[in-house]
């Protein structure tokens, strides 16, 4: 008893009826939603005939924090704090997501500086982000030592970005019209040590799980995703270069000056859970290699755009000049309005396109902030990679999808 | 570009090109811009206009969907304008598989009927909830903190917005 659905165009999974392969009824198992290797709290409706898995429903929504009405309700400046908290292992790129429709709206431009250091933080984030989905899916898939590897050089990153920021987590570094402040000299001395030391570590991870007869044999066939399925599901970031499409925002659609970078986009034409780890790994190499020439050719001059409109005047400037206090007092009281129009700009993140899209009714506060997270579409074709797996591949492939539930969520 | 009878209005805003459709005709609008190329659609959302006085808005609801075409890197935005409680637009979940859960997300959150969607049922939300939290008219903090000394007679008789 075999039917088959449609989920996309050409693209069937069979699914079979009540009785399974024994005869005996499906076994339908509730994993999730509280399950570690859910990354968070995703629940999972899977049907099963003896371990294989039949038939698959992801139920979403237990990290729902209403992100995008809070946003709303807060005024152009402020919103930038919300926007740390959808996808919470990158949060400068969230930032930047925003700061960046927001700046097209007002049709600012940043200075040279704000833009390298917001590539320099965007590339530290990917590192982080990279390290925590390989250090969870090495200890859900037996490499128990793995996460021990990874959240040291993490913590490393956390440490600038307290450094630069005051916060560990939720920077909100970058923001409308440039970055909160300019980097101190000890986080310059930082990075040098860590682009220095990270290479070696990456080696090191690639020594510990690259080769592994384990790892491999956990993750080689495993949810299989087909270049064209991939595409046709709307699948982005490693997802899709895991499938062999050549496709990265930063080279296709560069923002933020990255067209000025020299770096190559990892794909991998497995389109397997291990094709999906060989591209992180390599994006984790080729991170390296921005940080580097961002570092390198850092320019001078200010890090923020120079318009009082929008960004409080300098602390000195208070004390001598009336003009500064008004812009001061206008700004934390009221803040600023944006001109009406809407606008979408979508960034890489470490787990695909993050878009913020953006609506101004020319108020104070935002009409409607709209979030379009990576983690969210990268879901959907979870049924297409599981179908007629072992229930315990399902950790794998969740694993190698990485979508982090507060951004499917919102 | 698609046929001209089916553009109501187009523009650009802030950089971003944009063409207005009317509700009847946005899945054959959509379906013929696919054919164009435009074969990802970014994302699909709803902007709620009440009591908006930027512009004069030919209905409350707005529908955007935001298309992109890979290989040229074109990207074209195409709205709906929709009314009624509730409103109702054609699915185009068979035009683009993302669609389904941005249209279940978009019924969660605004009550946005989308007719011939597979499974229309609340993804956010829990499948009890009342209302559609991202509706303007939807107050901001009218939900009371779970387990605290005002849960249990909110629970009891919970105002719902």
């Amino acid at each position: 008893m075999t039917d088959t659905t449609t989920i996309g165009q050409g693209i069937t999974v069979s699914k079979t009826g009540e009785t399974g392969a024994f005869g005996g009824e499906l076994l339908t198992v509730n994993f999730g939603p509280h399950h570690p290797s859910t990354h968070g709290v995703l629940r999972l409706i899977v049907d099963l005939d003896g371990e294989l898995i039949r038939r698959l429903k992801p139920v979403i929504g237990y990290l729902h924090t209403g992100i995008e009405k809070q946003a709303e309700a807060l005024r152009w400046q402020q919103a930038v704090v919300v926007t740390d908290r959808h996808d919470y292992l990158s949060p400068p790129i969230n930032n930047l997501a925003y700061a960046l429709a927001v700046e097209r709206l007002l049709g600012i431009d940043v200075p040279p500086r704000a833009k390298a250091l917001r590539v320099i933080m965007s590339e530290l984030t990917r590192l982080s982000s990279h390290l925590v989905w390989l250090g969870t899916s090495g200890i859900e898939l037996g490499a128990m030592s793995m996460l021990m590897y990874c959240f040291r050089e993490r913590d490393t990153i956390l440490d600038m970005n307290e450094e630069i920021s005051g916060f560990r987590m939720h920077t909100s570094y970058i923001r409308p019209g440039g970055v909160m402040a300019d980097a101190t000299p000890r986080f310059f001395e930082m990075l040098e040590d860590f682009i220095n030391k990270m290479p070696s570590h990456i080696d090191e991870y690639e020594d510990l799980l690259t080769m592994n007869p384990i790892w491999r044999s956990r993750t080689i066939g495993i949810g299989i995703l087909p270049a064209e399925d991939a595409k046709v599901l709307g699948a982005t970031g490693p997802m899709l270069r895991g499938s062999g499409v050549n496709w990265d925002l930063r080279k296709n659609m560069p923002y933020s000056g990255y067209e000025t970078y020299d770096f190559e986009v990892a794909t991998s034409d497995l389109c397997d859970c291990y094709g999906r780890y060989l591209v992180r790994i390599q994006e984790m190499r080729e991170a390296i290699k921005i940080l580097r020439q961002a570092l390198d050719r850092l320019p001078d001059g200010p890090v923020n755009a120079d318009d009082r409109k929008i960004l409080p005047p300098p602390r000195e400037e208070l004390e001598t000049s009336m003009e500064a206090v008004i812009h001061h007092f206008k700004l934390f009281t009221e803040g600023y309005s944006v001109p009406p129009g809407d606008v979408y700009v979508a960034v890489e993140s470490g787990r695909g396109e993050n878009g913020c899209y953006v609506v101004s009714d020319g108020t104070h506060k935002p009409r409607r902030v709209k979030f379009r997270a990576a983690s969210f579409v990268n879901l959907q074709p979870l049924e297409r990679m599981a179908m007629n797996h072992m229930i315990a591949d399902m950790v794998a492939i969740i694993g190698t999808a990485d979508t982090v539930l507060g951004d499917v969520d919102r | 570009m698609i046929s001209e009878t089916l553009v109501v209005e187009k523009g650009v805003s802030a950089g971003d090109a944009w063409i207005t459709v009317e509700p009847a005709n946005a899945h054959e609008a959509l379906s013929a811009l696919k054919d164009e190329g435009y074969l990802l659609l970014v994302f699909l959302t709803c902007v709620d206009h009440l009591a908006d006085a930027s512009r004069e808005w030919p209905a409350r609801y707005e529908i955007v969907y935001q298309l992109r075409n890979m290989k040229t890197r074109e990207q074209l935005r195409v709205r709906a304008f929709v009314d009624g409680d509730p409103p109702h637009i054609a699915s185009v979940h068979d035009l683009f598989p993302p669609a389904n859960w941005d249209e279940r997300e978009t019924y969660d959150m605004f009550g946005v009927i989308f007719d011939g969607h597979p499974d229309l049922t609340r993804i956010l939300m829990p499948d009890d909830w009342v209302g559609h939290p991202l509706r303007r008219d939807y107050p901001v903090g009218g939900e009371v903190v779970e387990f605290s000394e005002e849960h249990e007679t909110w629970q009891t008789a919970p105002d719902k917005a």
